[in-house]
């Protein structure tokens, strides 16, 4: 009897042992994995690749086009200067709608600022490089925030966008320079358009764009009137109204004095509404 | 004799349900679950046969299927059940889109994998309560030989 205890006792710490090892042993593997993808993501033995980041004024501003109200608009140039562009490979894809900062595992900065003219190239030519990361981890770039802020020099100096171009309607011409010096940040998630974009391939190239909608601004001919896209844009007659020799060439304290109230409201309420990932809206802060 | 009326039968017999599915129609079904989507401007208004483009989780790259939304904005379809993680469903019309993400598989595949609901530790202590069990009988019984 006495010999029989201890052997009992032995049994049954064995069994536990033996179970509990088995239990540990699942989630240290599990912990281990997770662990392994994390390191993999920040450490220089991962796979990696290129990120470019592209902007993209896309073919309204290539183009040309027509404003809601008539009037044949095309641009020589529009400027936009970007700041902290930031790609994100978000696990809980960001909701825009939402908004707040993206949640992700891995973040590509593109430091510096770029003022970039959208309106660069032919009518067919690529959306515009504003610069590459290489050697970015490999994966989904699924999320992208970028700032509109003011130039400190060169053509756009103390403004983030300015935009340059020409309007025509029944045998006028207005000569037009849009200038706005306020600055936004925008915060969108995953491209929306033809093709999947931010697929970050081993040894591949990959892309993400900042789109920019300048149909909402002036309006589009082409969309019904009654569109939402139409009822909020201010369209260019307001601009043409206060046009000297042909000519318009304001910032928004400019525009504050000569528009209208309504109309000055319109544009302020519309321009945050400007950056997008391809056809996917964009979280926007007025900086 | 026999066996040539028995051999002749036989095919008879065979060749009828042959000539019979034939002609024949067969319905069959199967529950299942699909996955309907809505989409709608910011407005409420449905995006009208608005384009739709499907990813499965195993190629995100490549569209696993491209469709059209009803004039209601819906679009209804069946996932491939071998194809658990995420879904990724993208909606354009006129300038305006959007992307949802719908995890399919994963939830049911995590809950059949925990089905006991039990923790390790849990597991450990019933199992040593069990063990101790059949070591008590052992030691109640071999106490009342010794005696």
């Amino acid at each position: 009897m006495k010999k029989l205890f201890p052997i009992a006792v032995m049994v049954v710490f064995l069994v536990a042992v033996v179970l509990s090892g088995c239990g540990s042993g699942t989630e240290q593997d599990t912990e281990t994995g997770t662990s392994n993808e994390a390191a993999s993501q920040t450490s220089g033995e991962t796979q990696v690749g290129t990120l470019e980041f592209r902007a993209n004024g896309e073919d309204f501003v290539r183009q040309g086009f027509v404003s809601k109200d008539g009037w044949a608009i095309t641009f020589d140039h529009v400027y936009v200067t970007l700041a902290d562009v930031t790609a994100y490979q978000c696990e809980t894809p960001y909701d825009a709608h939402k908004g707040g900062k993206p949640q992700a595992a891995v973040e590509v900065v593109r430091p510096g600022t770029h003022t970039v003219d959208l309106a660069e190239g032919g009518e067919d030519a690529p959306p515009i490089l504003v610069g590459k990361v290489e050697d970015v981890p490999v994966g989904h770039y699924n999320a992208i925030s970028w700032k509109m802020v003011k130039a400190a020099s060169g053509p756009a100096k103390g403004y983030s966008l300015v935009i340059m171009g020409k309007a025509e309607k029944d045998g006028k011409t207005i000569n037009f320079a849009i200038k706005n010096e306020k600055e936004y940040s925008y915060t969108g998630g995953e491209y929306v358009g033809d093709e999947r974009k931010g697929i970050v391939q081993e040894g591949g190239t990959a892309d993400l764009e900042m789109t920019f909608h300048f149909d909402h601004i002036f309006g589009d001919a082409e969309t019904p009137a009654d569109d939402e896209l139409n009822v909020g844009a201010p369209g260019f007659e307001p601009f043409a109204a206060i046009a000297e020799n042909g000519t318009v060439d304001a910032d928004m304290a400019a525009l504050k004095e000569k528009l209208s109230s309504k109309d000055y409201q319109k544009l302020v309420d519309i321009l945050p509404t400007l950056g997008h990932v391809g056809e996917g809206h964009c979280h926007c802060e007025v900086l | 004799m026999k066996g040539k009326l028995l051999a002749t039968l036989l095919i008879l017999f065979l060749s009828i349900p042959a000539a019979a599915s034939a002609h024949g129609a067969k319905i069959s079904y199967q529950i299942t679950k699909a996955i309907e989507i809505t989409a709608t401007y910011d407005t409420g208004e449905p995006l009208s046969g608005g384009q739709v483009t499907i990813y499965a989780p195993d190629n995100p790259s490549t569209p696993w299927r491209k469709a059209k939304c009803d004039e209601n904005g819906k679009y209804i379809f069946i996932p491939d059940p071998s194809k658990p993680g995420t879904w990724d469903v993208q909606v354009r019309q006129a300038g305006h889109g959007d992307m949802i993400h719908i995890p399919i598989g994963e939830g049911t595949a995590e809950a059949a994998s925990g089905s006991t609901g039990y923790t390790p530790l849990q597991i450990v202590l019933m199992a040593a309560c069990v063990v101790w069990g059949f070591v008590g009988t052992t030691l109640f019984f071999a106490r009342r030989r010794g005696s």
